[in-house]
């Protein structure tokens, strides 16, 4: 006995195999619609100092996501990377060192790395694009540019736009974004730049003297007009000698500066030294406050941003000097009203 | 001059009177290392003061020396206990065991200055000075502290002088006398681990060893007794102390500790070399008069026997045939023998060249000296000429 | 006699009739239920030491057997896990002062910077007590006692330039300068010259005499007889003690040394006073030192 088959089921399985190929095709441009209308993945984003992190943080806003491997207080010059530094540099898509021998322990790791992963030496590429405005290193930056480029406002914000082209390169959805925010960018440190040469203008001629305990303030200097001196020199891997203590003491003596300085990453014991020293030659000068050279301050503060760091530098050098601080630009006011300052 | 105008200088008499204060600490105390074979203790101590150096400066900033100080002293003191209970527990030996704790106590202390370094923000600024000292920046504060503590010690140890001695010298008898050894064994540990941790500004966790031992052992090459031994080591810490301060603040960049422990050393050298019975130059300068005096009692000595072979007292020998005898030239030996005027020159025949012969004091010098081997028969019991020199 | 001038004195503890702290008064040292071990290892095991006053005692037995820990148990240098020891009747830390010791002349580095005077000096740190310095007088005395031992012509020279005789004549002035009752000795006659030997055994006999009492572990099994008289036998536990005449047996030899113990000629124990060429016997010993 036989059962004949009727029909309709192959008929029904051809179009029954249509309707399931329009529906997929529909969830894929719908997917595809939903993609393109996302925003794209933040570029991970790895930075050796907080300097070059900060930077990379208002140039690249929400295109990028942001790690610092050198917290606050930290001397870059002496920094050495450990396993777990090392893992994250090799899981991000864009590595941000400052370059010109600065991170002097992380040379090789980032060699390494380099070869893989985009890198992004931002000082070094600064230095290429405004070769005339750099200053000749001394000891052991012998016969290379200091590296200390964070300290002139005006030469660090033209790694602004060298930082927009390389997040721009891995994301390019993010282009006008970052180009406009890096324009913003250059404008502030104008404004600051500015700011900062008029307050250093106010101090009496006879007081433009910095002194600190290293030679991380000579763009500085340069840029708003103050002699410097440090006790160490560039780097902060030799010992203070007797003789650095002499000498610097020798020319507080002469200059007749009201104030020297401690800095943030250095032990304020060279500084007291010369102190004592003045002071046993019938001078004397005051401790004007802690500066911030190699390092910002904690997170989270103003201090914490390079605009913090310079604005408190200057504050600080000015007023102990005996000069007057400038009145804050328009252009900044935004930036203190965000940090709670006057 | 020069030298005067260092001297004038306030950082310069600073750096001087501290490293001068540690050396004389470090030289007094580090005799007693040095005398019981615990010469790395010092070196024990202070790389195992570095855990402590690091949490007292997390305490107290690099400003205050006082915190860091008392963290060296009792991470120091610890590591010396380690020692202690691995010797006594265990089958190792003093060396192995404070080499343990050195490693040991070091490796916990670069863990915790990494650590540190990390996220302690600016409260770690100048930590890593101590690894090598910062002698340069030592103030008066430092100079107060540093004196203090370095003469409470050395007051100890005057005090505590025959004690100290008994037990150095012989630990099991001190204890028949009643003396209680443990506790002063520990007491002297303890003051090597002050003299360690006053010098470690100036010079260094990794240096300050040198300051401990070099001083003294210095001073071991020219004393005879312990209170010698202990005053010189004192001086030769400070003169090491003073040079070293010295030397590096006549160039920029050049720094202290270093410079103080290179002047420690040569000091060291120097007595290894010179000192007076016990200094290699010294010894070499014995073996030499002691060569002559055998090649002079030699030359005698043949004079004599030929003169025996001859039966005559006077006979005049030939230098060369002297020479065949000795075994080499002769000529200056003799020459040394007529300024004592133990021998003459003679002409035999002008073509025959010098002769030799002995004067009466000569002859009973040469009688002296043959003696102790025996009266023999001049041509009999003779190997035969040129005998090696 | 003066009391101990370093350490807590006999006033620390609970107070105890005067009787129950004599404890064998008759004897010059006793020793009870000693035990002492290394390691793990029993070095002394339930030594039981009764030394009558006056007698010059020798202490022997193979390596490792534990006559150096003996004394140095006795003194305090190592600590027992059982034992009490009397000096005279009263434990022994009342009595330091009346006892003096002479550790093995090996046990100390001889470069120490420092005069054959110097160490006879330090044998009177015990009277001087903390804080006061060795004067004068301390320096007279320390020099008759090197006139005793031979060595007043030394008294300004390094030890390091010594011989071993002289040098163990230094240890045993250190040792008379105190003017003790009881002498223990940590092999005395180890690697001395032959007149040093004599000296020594001179100079104990003069201790017999003035009625104290020596206790010596000694090395050399040939001159026993001949040097003491009053003799225990050792090996981790007493073989047996008493007079040498009774003690020194092939018996009890054997049970110290091992049974491969071989005796020479009579071992009929010669007396205390017979030179040492003639009588003693000589043994080839179970361990690992020569027979001379």
């Amino acid at each position: 006995m036989r059962t004949p088959r009727p029909l309709r089921p192959a008929a029904g399985g051809l179009a029954r195999r249509a309707v399931a190929a329009i529906l997929v095709a529909a969830l894929a441009a719908s997917l595809a619609g939903i993609a393109l209308a996302q925003p794209p993945a933040p570029v991970r984003v790895v930075a050796t100092t907080a300097m070059v992190a900060d930077m990379a943080r208002e140039v690249g806003g929400g295109c990028v996501e942001v790690t610092a491997l050198m917290g606050p207080g930290i001397d870059p010059h002496l920094y050495r990377a450990s396993a777990g530094d090392v893992d994250r540099l090799a899981r991000a898509e864009l590595i941000v060192h400052n370059g010109l021998g600065l991170e002097g322990q992380l040379g090789a790791v980032l060699d390494r790395l380099g070869e893989r992963i985009p890198t992004l030496a931002l000082a070094e590429r600064v230095a290429t694009a405004a070769a005339d405005r750099l200053l000749e290193g001394e000891d052991a930056y012998e016969g290379r540019p200091d590296p200390h480029l964070w300290l002139d406002a005006g030469l660090w914000s033209g790694g602004a736009v060298i930082m927009a082209d390389a997040i721009a390169g891995l994301r390019p959805a993010c282009r006008d974004d970052v180009h406009a925010r890096a324009g913003d960018y250059v404008a502030l440190f104008d404004a600051l730049d500015a700011w900062a040469a008029a307050s250093v203008a106010s101090v009496p001629t006879g007081h433009r003297t910095l002194v600190t305990s290293h030679d991380a303030f000579r763009y500085f200097g340069r840029a708003y007009g103050l002699e410097v001196h440090g006790i160490e020199g560039i780097s902060t891997e030799s010992e203070a000698s007797i003789a650095d203590i002499r000498a610097t003491a020798d020319l507080v003596v002469a200059t007749g500066v009201p104030a020297i300085f401690v800095e943030s990453t250095i032990s304020p014991r060279t500084i007291e030294a010369v102190r004592a020293a003045v002071r046993d030659r019938g001078g004397d000068v005051a401790i004007g406050g802690s500066l911030y050279g190699d390092a910002m301050g904690e997170a989270g503060t103003a201090e914490g941003t390079i605009v913090g760091m310079l604005r408190h530098n200057v504050v600080t050098v000015v007023t102990a000097l005996g000069g007057e601080v400038a009145p804050w630009p328009d252009p900044l006011t935004g930036w203190a009203q965000a940090w709670g300052l006057p | 001059m020069e030298l005067l105008a260092l001297l004038g200088d306030f950082t310069v008499r600073s750096v001087a009177l501290g490293a001068a204060l540690v050396g004389v600490v470090a030289g007094a105390l580090g005799s007693f290392a040095l005398l019981r074979r615990q010469s790395l203790l010092g070196d024990t101590l202070s790389h195992a003061a570095l855990p402590g150096i690091t949490l007292g400066f997390l305490v107290a900033g690099s400003r205050a020396l006082t915190p860091i100080l008392l963290g060296a002293l009792v991470s120091g003191a610890l590591a010396a206990l380690f020692v202690l209970l691995l010797t006594r527990a265990t089958r190792l030996k003093d060396d192995a065991a404070l080499g343990v704790a050195l490693s040991l106590f070091f490796a916990v202390g670069t863990v915790l200055l990494t650590y540190v370094q990390r996220h302690a923000g600016a409260a770690q600024a100048g930590l890593d000075a101590f690894l090598f000292g910062q002698a340069a920046a030592v103030l008066p504060t430092d100079l107060t502290l540093i004196g203090g503590v370095g003469a409470v010690a050395l007051l100890t140890l005057t005090l505590l002088w025959k004690e100290f001695k008994a037990v150095a010298f012989d630990p099991d008898f001190a204890r028949s006398l009643g003396l209680p050894v443990l506790a002063l064994e520990v007491v002297l540990t303890l003051l090597i681990a002050v003299a360690v941790v006053i010098g470690l500004q100036l010079v260094g966790v990794i240096l300050m060893v040198a300051l401990i031992v070099a001083p003294a052992a210095a001073a071991r090459q020219w004393t005879r007794r312990l209170e010698g031994m202990v005053w010189l080591a004192a001086a030769f810490g400070a003169v090491s102390g003073v040079v070293g301060a010295l030397a590096s603040a006549s160039v920029r960049g050049l720094a202290t500790g270093p410079v103080i422990v290179l002047a420690a050393s040569a000091l060291v050298a120097a007595s290894l070399l010179v000192a007076p019975e016990r200094g290699l130059l010294w010894h070499a300068a014995r073996s030499w008069g002691q060569r002559r005096a055998l090649g002079s009692h030699r030359v005698l000595v043949d004079l004599l026997r030929l003169g025996q072979d001859h039966r005559d007292p006077a006979y005049a020998s030939e230098q060369g045939m002297l020479d065949t005898y000795f075994g080499g030239p002769t000529g200056h030996v003799l020459r040394r023998l007529r300024r004592r005027g133990l021998v003459e020159r003679v002409e035999h025949m002008p073509e025959e060249g010098a002769h030799w012969v002995l004067t009466p004091a000569g002859q009973s010098q040469a009688r002296a000296l043959q003696a102790p081997f025996g009266d023999r028969e001049p041509s009999a019991g003779r190997e035969g000429p040129g005998e090696a020199a | 006699m003066a009391r101990p001038a370093h350490g807590l004195g006999p006033g620390m503890g609970p107070a105890v009739s005067v009787v129950a702290g004599v404890h064998e008064p008759s004897l010059a040292l006793h020793v009870e239920d000693l035990t002492a071990s290394f390691s793990h290892q029993a070095v002394l095991w339930d030594v039981d030491l009764n030394v009558p006053p006056g007698v010059l005692a020798a202490i022997v037995g193979p390596n490792g057997a534990g006559k150096s820990t003996l004394l140095r148990c006795v003194i305090g240098a190592v600590r027992p896990t059982a034992g009490h020891v009397y000096v005279h009747g009263r434990p022994y830390r009342e009595q330091r002062h009346r006892v003096a010791y002479v550790p093995q002349r090996t046990s100390v580095d001889w470069d120490f910077p420092t005069t054959a005077l110097d160490v006879v000096t330090m044998g009177l740190y015990g009277r001087l007590g903390w804080f006061r310095r060795p004067r004068r007088q301390e320096a007279d005395e320390a020099m008759e006692a090197l006139a005793m031992v031979g060595m007043d012509a030394f008294a300004g020279r390094q030890i390091a330039q010594l011989s071993g005789g002289q040098q163990q004549r230094v240890f045993l002035a250190r040792a008379l300068v105190q003017d003790a009752d009881l002498y223990l000795m940590d092999e005395p006659f180890a690697g001395v010259d032959a007149t040093t030997e004599r000296a020594i055994v001179d100079l104990l006999k003069d201790l017999r005499s003035r009625g104290k009492t020596v206790v010596a572990v000694h090395h050399d099994l040939q001159t026993v007889a001949a040097y003491f008289d009053w003799l225990a036998i050792i090996n981790v536990r007493i073989i047996a003690q008493g007079p040498v005449r009774e003690v020194y047996t092939a018996e009890h030899l054997r049970a110290a040394y091992g049974p491969r113990v071989v005796l020479l000629g009579a071992a009929d124990g010669a007396g205390p006073m017979d030179p040492p060429a003639s009588r003693a016997p000589a043994t080839g010993e179970g361990d690992r030192r020569p027979v001379t």
